[in-house]
C-alpha cells in the first residue's frame, strides 16, 4: 500500500465518499420523512414508531445492503476508499461531540462512569478468564476475547491480540462473534429502552456498558434518541465510551501480564510496559475530545445550552447540525464494513463464551442502571 | 486420463495434506507438472474495517502481526509441499497474495490448470470465518476439472 496523505487519496475517495453522502441525503430528505408519514396497520408513522427506524440505523442498514446484497459481498475497488474515511469521519463527530460538555460535566458524568466501566472491565475480564478455561479454550483465545468483551470489541480485540500470541483464526472468531453481538444489540436496545421508558440518561448509561463494540454504541445512542444536545442518550453514551477507550492501555497491559505468567518469553521477550502499550495503543482521538471540551468550556464556541442556562448559540446549534450529519455519514460507510458471510460462519466455543459473557454484560448493565438510577446525574 | 499440470492449494496444516499426497501421486502417474501454492489472505484490513477507534499505529501493528503470522504459515506450506513431492523433478511452489476465494476460482478457471486439488478446509488457518465455505464458492465457479478431499 503506498503512504500517501490525505489530499492525495481524497480524489480516489470521491465515488465511495459521493455514495454515501447521496444515500443519507435521500434517506433523511425523503426515506424518512415518508416513513414518518406512511400509514401501515392503520397507523401513521408505525414504521417509525414501532420499528425505531431512524436516519442513523436506515443508514447502516443501507451500508450493509450496499455490501452484501448491491455488490454481492465485497466493496467495488472504486468505492472502497471512500468508504475507508467513515472512520476519519466518526472520529471527527466524536472530536466535535466534545461541544457538548464543559468541565464541570464532564467531572459529573466522568465519575459516574468510570465507577460503573472499571467496575464492569474487572467484572468481565474475569468471568471471561473463568469461563473461557472451563470451556478448554487456548490462553490466547481467552486473552483475546477477555478484552474485547469487556472494554470495547474489536478495537480491544486488535490492540491486544499481538502481546498475547493470538492466531489469526482466534482473533477472526473473536471479531466476528463480537460483532455480530453488536449488531443484535444495536437494532434490540432501542426498543428495550423505550418499551421500559428509560430516560436519555439511563439508556445512554446501559447501552455506554452492555454494547460490546463502539461502533455500535454510537448508533444504539443515536437510534434511541436522533438529537445531539447536552443530556441525549448520545452525549452520555459517548462519555461511557470515551472511558472505555482509554480504559484499553491498562486492559491490554493486565490480560499480556496474565497471558504470560508462568510463560517462557520468546523472541527477546513480546511483553511491553505499561507506558510502551499507553503511547502506542492511546486513541489520540481522545485528546481532540478533551480539547474542544476545553475550548467548550473556555466559551469559545458561545453558550452550550445545558438544561437551566442559557440558550445554546449559533454556532454550536450548527455544529451539533454537522454532527447528525457527518455521523449519519460515518455510519452508513461503517455499514459497507459489515460482512454477513464473515458473521454466519462464526461458531464454536468463541461464540459460546461470547454469548455467555455478553449477555450477562448486557442484562446486568440494564439491572445495574435501573439499580442506581438515584444516583445518575443528568447535565 | 493424462493432465499437463496439476495444481494443488497447501495451507501447511492436516486441511491440505491429503490433498496434496493425492495431487503428488496424480503427478507421478501422468508424469506432469506439480504446481502448490499459498495464499496470504488480503481480506484483514477490511475485516477490521468496522474498527473506527483504533490508532494508526495500533491498527498496523495488528495487520503486520497477521501478516507475519501467514508468512510463517506460508513457509510451513511450502515445506509440506517440498516433502511430498521430493522426488517430482517438474514441480514450483509459489505463494499468492489477495482474496482467497478470488484466487482459488481463478485458479479452477485458468487455462494451464490441468486439474485443481484442494482439500475442504483449506485456508482456514488463515482465520477469517468466511473462509469455511471456500469450497463450496468453489465447486459452483470450477471449469477446470477439481478434486476436493475432505
Amino acid at each position: 500500500m503506498s503512504d500517501t496523505g490525505f489530499f492525495q487519496k481524497l480524489p480516489r475517495a470521491l465515488p465511495g465518499l459521493a455514495l454515501i453522502v447521496i444515500t443519507m441525503v435521500v434517506i433523511r430528505n425523503w426515506l424518512e420523512p415518508w416513513m414518518t408519514n406512511a400509514v401501515v396497520f392503520g397507523t401513521k408513522g408505525w414504521l417509525v414508531k414501532v420499528t425505531h427506524l431512524n436516519y442513523i440505523l436506515l443508514g447502516i442498514i443501507m451500508g450493509m445492503l450496499y455490501r452484501n446484497v448491491v455488490f454481492g459481498g465485497k466493496m467495488p475497488d472504486v468505492l472502497s476508499d471512500g468508504f475507508k474515511l467513515s472512520r476519519l469521519m466518526i472520529k471527527t463527530g466524536i472530536i466535535l461531540l466534545g461541544s457538548l460538555y464543559t468541565f464541570n460535566a464532564i467531572v459529573q458524568l466522568g465519575s459516574m462512569a468510570i465507577f460503573l466501566i472499571g467496575g464492569f472491565v474487572i467484572l468481565t475480564i474475569i468471568m471471561v478468564l473463568w469461563f473461557g478455561t472451563m470451556l478448554g479454550l487456548d490462553r490466547s483465545m481467552i486473552g483475546v476475547m477477555a478484552n474485547a468483551l469487556s472494554v470495547c470489541g474489536v478495537t480491544a480485540a486488535v490492540a491486544t491480540s499481538p502481546g498475547v500470541e493470538a492466531k489469526a483464526s482466534h482473533v477472526a472468531y473473536a471479531i466476528a462473534t463480537i460483532l455480530g453481538f453488536g449488531i443484535l444489540t444495536m437494532f434490540i436496545s432501542p426498543f428495550i429502552g423505550h418499551a421500559l421508558g428509560l430516560s436519555d440518561l439511563q439508556y445512554g448509561a446501559w447501552i455506554g456498558t452492555g454494547i460490546l463494540n463502539s461502533g455500535q454504541v454510537l448508533a444504539a445512542a443515536l437510534a434511541f434518541n436522533p438529537n445531539v444536545a447536552p443530556g441525549t442518550a448520545v452525549s452520555v453514551a459517548e462519555i461511557w465510551n470515551i472511558m472505555r477507550v482509554i480504559s484499553i492501555p491498562f486492559a491490554v497491559f493486565a490480560v499480556t501480564v496474565w497471558y504470560w505468567s508462568g510463560k517462557e518469553e520468546t523472541e527477546g521477550g513480546k511483553r511491553k510496559g505499561l507506558g510502551t502499550l499507553l503511547v502506542e495503543k492511546f486513541p489520540v482521538f481522545v485528546i481532540g475530545f478533551l480539547g474542544m471540551v476545553f475550548l467548550t468550556s473556555m466559551g469559545a464556541f458561545g453558550d452550550v445550552g445545558l438544561k437551566g442556562g442559557p440558550a445554546a448559540s449559533e454556532t454550536i446549534k450548527m455544529m451539533r447540525l454537522w454532527m447528525t450529519w457527518i455521523f449519519g455519514f460515518g455510519l452508513v460507510g461503517l455499514g459497507g464494513y459489515i460482512d454477513f458471510k464473515e458473521l454466519r460462519q462464526a461458531g464454536g466455543a468463541p461464540l459460546k463464551l461470547g454469548l455467555i459473557v455478553g449477555v450477562t454484560k448486557y442484562v446486568l448493565a440494564l439491572v445495574v442502571v435501573f439499580l442506581i438510577k438515584d444516583y445518575l446525574v443528568a447535565i | 486420463m493424462e493432465f499437463k499440470n496439476i495444481v494443488v492449494a497447501v495451507d501447511g496444516s492436516e486441511a491440505s495434506q491429503e490433498a496434496l499426497n493425492h495431487a503428488v501421486e496424480l503427478a507421478r502417474q501422468s508424469k506432469c507438472a506439480l504446481t502448490g501454492f499459498f495464499i496470504i489472505d488480503g481480506g484483514w484490513p477490511d475485516f477490521i474495517g468496522n474498527d473506527w477507534q483504533s490508532s494508526k499505529g495500533a491498527r498496523q501493528e495488528f495487520l503486520d502481526y497477521i501478516f507475519k503470522e501467514q508468512e510463517s504459515q506460508a513457509e510451513a506450506a511450502r515445506m509440506q509441499f517440498e516433502i511430498a513431492a521430493e522426488d517430482i523433478n517438474d514441480r514450483r511452489f509459489s505463494i499468492l497474495a489477495g482474496d482467497p476465494a478470488e484466487i482459488l476460482i481463478a485458479q479452477a478457471n485458468a487455462a494451464d490448470t490441468g486439474m485443481l486439488v484442494v482439500g475442504q478446509r483449506i485456508f482456514q488457518v488463515s482465520g477469517r470465518p468466511s473462509l469455511r465455505s471456500l469450497s463450496k464458492r468453489l465447486v459452483a465457479k470450477a471449469t477446470r476439472p477439481l478434486t476436493l478431499f475432505p
